[in-house]
C-alpha cells in the first residue's frame, strides 16, 4: 500500500502560484498512490519546460532531459524493464514541437507507458512566446500582430497516430484529472492524456474561467470510447462546448509483445555468448 | 603476379552482383589459408553506373587493398576498357597488368596488349546452360579465376552452397557451372606459373562493422538503436541480422536523435545499449551526447563517417568528422574518442568502448569510417572471453545515497530506477549531489563549479587507463609518420616500401584520439621530420595534437573519396623527406 504522501519529493516546486502543473503533481501522486504503486518502481521522464521540472518534484526515480525527447528515453525505459511505471511528462512547447515526431512514432508502437501533456498554450519558461497549441491571432512576445499558424490539435493527432487510449483533462478539476491519469496508466498500451493548464503568467486567453465555462463530461453523455469516428468528431469539437474525459479507449498488442527479444525484460538478458557456430558464418 | 601476393578485381555495373561475386572470391582466399584484403567501390545507386571490388590475398599479412592488378574479371565492356588503360585511375587505382577475364561477346574495345592478356570466356554461354538467372556467369568467372590461380575447386564449390544455402538446385546449378567455367580457363589457357602458397587453415573473414558488431556482443550489449545512413549501416545491419542469435534488441527509430535517446533511456535503465550512424546522423545526435555527459549516464556512439560534407559522397570514404565529434554538444564534459585502425581493433575496441562508457558513466564515440567499416579482412584468432566491468552500481537502500557524490575520482554511484530506497532525479539542468537543480530557482556558483570539477575529474581518471600509443618502425626512425584509423594499413606499407630503399622512417599511430596519450611528446623528440596522413582535407587530427600537445608537422591529404595506396603515398612521404 501506498499514500500519496509517499510520492512527496523534498524540493518545493517552483511554478508561479496557481500554476495548473500543481495539480497535476497532486493527480500524478494520488492516481500512483490508489494503484499501489511504489515510488521506486516509478520513473517519471521529462523534457524542458515549467511542466517538465516535475521529476524534480515527485519522490520517485525522475530523468529530466532535453526538450522535445522524453517519449523516446522513456519507452526505451519500459523496454529494459516492464515491471516499471513509465511516465511521460512534459508541455506543449516541448512535445508538439520538438516532440512532435516522437509523439507520432510512441502512439504507433502502443509502448506501455503514459504520455501527460500540460498543455498552456503558451510557451511559459522562455517567458511567453507562441506555442503549437497557441489559439489563432493570439497575442504573445513572438507574435506581436498575433499567432497566424493554426493550432496543433493534440487529440486528433494522437488517434490519427494510433494512440491506444486518448483522454483530456483540466487542471481546473483535479478529480477528473487524478482519475484519467489512473485510467491511463492502467491502460496497457500507449496512454495519452491532454491537460487544459492554465498559464497564469503569459496565458490570459486560456484561463481556467475560460475552461469551466466550456467543459463537460463525456462520461456523462452517451460518448462511446470504443467508436474510433466518433471520438474523432469530438476532438474536433472546440468553442462554447469542449469535451473532457476518456475520447478513444481500445485494446491493442504492444510493441514489447510483438519483438521476439523483447517478450523477455531486456534487463533479465543474460550476456550473450558468442558461440563457435556464429563465429563459423565468418570462416 | 609478383611476390607471393595475387591481386583480382570484379567489376561491373551496379546490380551485376558485383559484390557478393568479390564476396565468393575473399572467401576463396581466406579458407585457403591466404590472408586478405578486400575494397569496395560503389556509388549509391541500385542498378547502372560503375562499381568493382578488389581482393588482395597473400602467405603475408596485407593491410590493404594494395597496388597493382593481376586478375580482372569484368561483366561489361565499360569495365575492361576503365580498368586496362593505364591513363585512367580511379583515386589511385593501378590498372591491369596481367588476365582480363570477360564475356566472349564482349567486342571492340580498346586493347592495350603490352600489359593485358586477353582471355575471353562464354560465361553467359555457360550460364545459361544451368539456369536463366544472368547472374550465373558470375558464378563461371569465378570458376575460371580459380582455375587459373589453381585453387582447389572444393572450396569454391562449398562457399558457393555456403551462399545459397546448402545442396538444393541453385546452389548445384551454380556449382556446375563454376565448375565448368574452371575447366574452360583451364583446358583454353592453362593455369598461372606463379603458385600461391595455400594451406589448410581457414581464417576468418570479416567487415569492421560485423566485427564491430560483434565486440559490442562480446562487451555486453543488449539494445542497439539506430537508423539506415550509409556507411553505418554494416553494423546495423549486422545486429538485425544476429538479434535472435545474439540475444540484442535492435530499433530502428524514426530518426538519429530519438536513436540516441532511447540508447541513453536504455542505459540509464540498466542495459548496454548503443546507436549508431555516419556524420550527418551524428549531427542531429550532438545535443544529446551532452545529455550523456551532463546526466552521467553511459553511452556508447558508434560512427562511421563518409565524405562530406552534407550529404557529399555517401559511398565514399574520409576522415573528416574528428573535429565534429570532438566538439559535439555544448559546453565542457568528459568524452571519450577512440578510433580502431583495422578490422581484429574494430572487434577488441568496441567491447572495450562500451566498458569505458560504464565504468567512468560518460559517452564514448567509436569513430570508424566507410573504408574500415565495408572492406573485409581475414583475422587468424577472435578472442570472445571479455570481463565485463559495469564499475559502480549502488546496493539497495544504502544509505545517505546521492546520484552525483563528489568523489575523489569523480565517478559516483548509478542507482537504476526498481531498486529500493535510492531514488532520485538525474538532470540535463546543472544539478548537486543529489540531482536536485542547481540552475532555477536559486543559481548557486560555488555548487556549479564542484558540479563542474567532479564531471571533469573522470577524464583524469580515464588518462590513466590510456594504453601506450601504438608504433611501427619508431626505434631508429628519423622522420616519423602520424595516422589514425583505417589508414594504418596503407601508410605502414608506405613505410615498409620507404625502409626498402633504406629510409629510415616510423610510425605513430593514434588509436586513443580523445584524451590522447600525452607520450606522443616523447615519440615526437629529435624526429627530422613529422609527418600527418589523413584522409581529409584540413588535416584535422594535426590541429587536435597541436591544441593538445604543440607538435605539428608537414601534411599529406586525401579527401577525393577513395583511401591511400601505399605505392603513391610512398613517394609524397619521400618528397617530404628529401625536400
Amino acid at each position: 500500500m501506498t499514500t500519496i504522501s509517499d510520492f512527496k519529493g523534498t524540493v518545493k516546486p517552483d511554478w508561479c502560484p496557481g500554476c495548473g502543473n500543481f495539480a497535476q503533481l497532486t493527480a500524478i501522486s494520488g492516481a500512483l498512490a490508489e494503484l499501489g504503486i511504489e515510488p521506486k518502481d516509478t520513473t517519471v521522464v521529462s523534457g524542458i519546460g515549467c511542466s517538465s521540472n516535475l521529476p524534480e518534484y515527485i519522490r520517485a526515480y525522475g530523468f529530466h532531459g532535453i526538450h522535445g525527447r522524453l517519449l523516446p528515453v522513456a519507452t526505451a525505459i519500459k523496454w529494459v524493464n516492464p515491471k516499471l511505471t513509465v511516465i511521460g511528462y512534459g508541455g506543449d512547447g516541448d512535445g508538439f514541437n520538438e516532440g512532435t515526431q516522437h509523439f507520432f512514432h510512441a502512439a504507433r508502437r502502443n509502448t506501455d507507458i503514459t504520455y501527460i501533456v500540460s498543455d498552456n498554450q503558451i510557451f511559459g519558461l522562455t517567458t511567453g512566446q507562441a506555442s503549437p497549441t497557441s489559439e489563432m491571432g493570439m497575442k504573445t512576445k513572438t507574435t506581436p500582430d498575433g499567432n497566424l499558424e493554426t493550432p496543433l490539435d493534440p487529440m486528433t493527432f494522437a488517434l490519427t497516430a494510433g494512440a491506444t487510449f486518448v483522454a483530456r483533462a483540466f487542471s481546473g478539476d483535479v478529480k477528473q484529472l487524478q482519475t484519467l491519469i489512473k485510467k491511463g496508466i492502467q491502460h496497457k498500451g500507449f496512454s495519452f492524456v491532454d491537460v487544459f493548464s492554465p498559464c497564469v503568467t503569459f496565458n490570459k486567453t486560456n484561463t481556467y474561467d475560460f475552461f469551466r465555462k466550456r467543459v463537460y463530461k463525456l462520461d456523462e453523455t452517451n460518448h462511446d470510447p470504443k467508436d474510433f469516428y466518433k471520438a474523432y468528431e469530438k476532438a474536433r469539437e472546440w468553442g462554447d462546448k469542449i469535451p473532457t474525459g476518456v475520447l478513444y479507449e481500445v485494446e491493442a498488442s504492444r510493441y514489447e509483445e510483438r519483438d521476439e527479444v523483447l517478450k523477455t525484460p531486456l534487463i533479465d538478458h543474460p550476456v550473450a555468448k558468442i558461440t563457435p557456430e556464429i563465429l563459423n558464418e565468418f570462416v | 603476379m609478383n611476390k607471393s601476393e595475387i591481386i583480382v578485381r570484379i567489376a561491373g555495373a551496379a546490380g551485376d552482383g558485383v559484390q557478393s561475386a568479390g564476396l565468393i572470391m575473399a572467401k576463396v582466399f581466406s579458407r585457403n589459408g591466404l590472408h586478405t584484403s578486400t575494397y569496395n567501390y560503389y556509388q549509391s545507386i541500385i542498378r547502372g553506373g560503375q562499381s568493382w571490388y578488389q581482393i588482395r590475398a597473400s602467405s603475408e599479412k596485407v593491410k590493404n587493398q594494395g597496388d597493382g592488378l593481376d586478375v580482372l574479371v569484368t561483366l561489361n565492356k565499360d569495365g575492361l576498357e576503365r580498368h586496362t588503360n593505364p591513363e585512367i585511375n580511379e583515386g589511385g587505382a593501378s590498372s591491369l597488368n596481367g588476365i582480363a577475364i570477360y564475356d566472349k561477346s564482349l567486342t571492340g574495345f580498346k586493347e592495350f596488349k603490352d600489359r593485358v592478356k586477353y582471355c575471353p570466356v562464354p560465361l553467359s554461354e555457360i550460364g545459361q546452360k544451368y539456369s536463366k538467372n544472368p547472374l550465373l556467369k558470375n558464378t563461371v568467372a569465378l570458376g575460371a579465376v580459380c582455375g587459373y590461380i589453381s585453387a582447389d575447386f572444393e572450396v569454391l564449390a562449398d562457399i558457393i552452397r555456403d551462399q545459397f544455402g546448402g545442396k538444393g538446385e541453385i546452389a548445384e546449378q551454380n556449382v556446375k557451372a563454376a565448375k565448368e567455367g574452371y575447366e574452360y580457363f583451364v583446358n583454353t589457357y592453362g593455369k598461372a606459373d606463379k603458385k600461391l602458397q595455400y594451406s589448410k587453415k581457414r581464417k576468418y573473414l570479416l567487415a569492421g562493422g560485423d566485427a564491430a558488431g560483434l565486440g559490442a556482443v562480446r562487451g555486453g550489449l543488449k539494445a542497439f538503436f539506430g537508423y539506415p545512413m550509409t556507411p553505418a549501416s554494416s553494423f546495423l545491419h549486422f545486429l538485425a541480422q544476429h538479434s535472435k542469435s545474439l540475444d540484442v534488441f535492435v530499433k530502428v527509430t524514426e530518426d538519429e536523435i530519438s536513436a540516441i535517446n532511447m540508447a541513453i533511456g536504455a542505459n540509464y535503465a540498466g542495459v548496454r545499449a548503443m546507436t549508431g550512424t555516419s556524420g550527418g546522423g551524428f549531427a542531429l545526435m550532438t545535443e544529446a551526447v551532452g545529455m550523456s555527459g551532463m546526466m552521467e549516464v553511459p553511452l556508447v556512439v558508434y560512427e562511421a563517417q563518409r565524405a562530406g560534407p552534407s550529404t557529399g559522397l555517401p559511398t565514399k570514404t574520409e576522415q573528416g568528422d574528428l573535429l565534429q565529434v570532438l566538439g559535439a554538444s555544448q559546453g565542457d564534459f568528459p568524452k571519450v574518442i577512440l578510433a580502431p585502425r583495422n578490422v581484429e581493433e574494430a572487434y577488441y575496441m568496441m567491447s572495450e568502448a562500451l566498458n569505458i562508457a560504464e565504468i567512468y558513466q560518460l559517452p564514448v564515440l567509436y569513430l570508424t569510417d566507410l573504408y574500415l567499416a565495408e572492406h573485409y579482412e581475414t583475422v587468424d584468432n577472435l578472442d570472445t572471453s571479455f570481463q565485463i566491468n559495469t564499475g559502480k552500481i549502488a546496493k539497495d537502500g544504502m544509505e545517505n545515497y546521492r546520484r552525483y557524490e563528489f568523489t575523489s575520482d569523480g565517478i559516483s554511484f548509478r542507482a537504476l530506477p526498481g531498486q529500493p530506497g535510492l531514488m532520485h532525479n538525474e538532470d540535463s539542468d546543472e544539478h548537486d549531489e543529489k540531482g536536485d537543480v542547481v540552475s532555477d530557482a536559486v543559481t548557486d556558483p560555488y555548487l556549479r563549479k564542484l558540479a563542474m570539477e567532479k564531471r571533469m575529474k573522470k577524464i583524469d581518471e580515464y588518462i590513466k587507463s590510456i594504453p601506450p600509443t601504438p608504433t611501427y618502425m619508431i626505434k631508429d626512425a628519423e622522420s616519423v609518420v602520424i595516422q589514425w584509423g583505417s589508414t594504418q594499413g596503407a601508410v605502414e606499407e608506405a613505410v615498409d616500401i620507404l625502409r626498402g630503399k633504406g629510409m629510415k622512417v616510423g610510425i605513430i599511430e593514434i588509436t586513443h584520439l580523445y584524451p590522447m596519450n600525452s607520450d606522443i611528446l616523447q615519440l615526437v623528440k629529435g624526429k627530422k621530420h613529422v609527418i600527418f596522413v589523413e584522409n581529409n582535407y584540413t588535416g584535422q587530427l594535426r590541429r587536435l595534437i597541436m591544441s593538445e600537445f604543440g607538435i605539428t608537422g608537414d601534411l599529406i591529404v586525401k579527401y577525393d573519396g577513395e583511401s591511400f595506396y601505399p605505392g603513391k603515398l610512398s613517394e609524397e612521404i619521400e618528397a617530404i623527406i628529401r625536400r
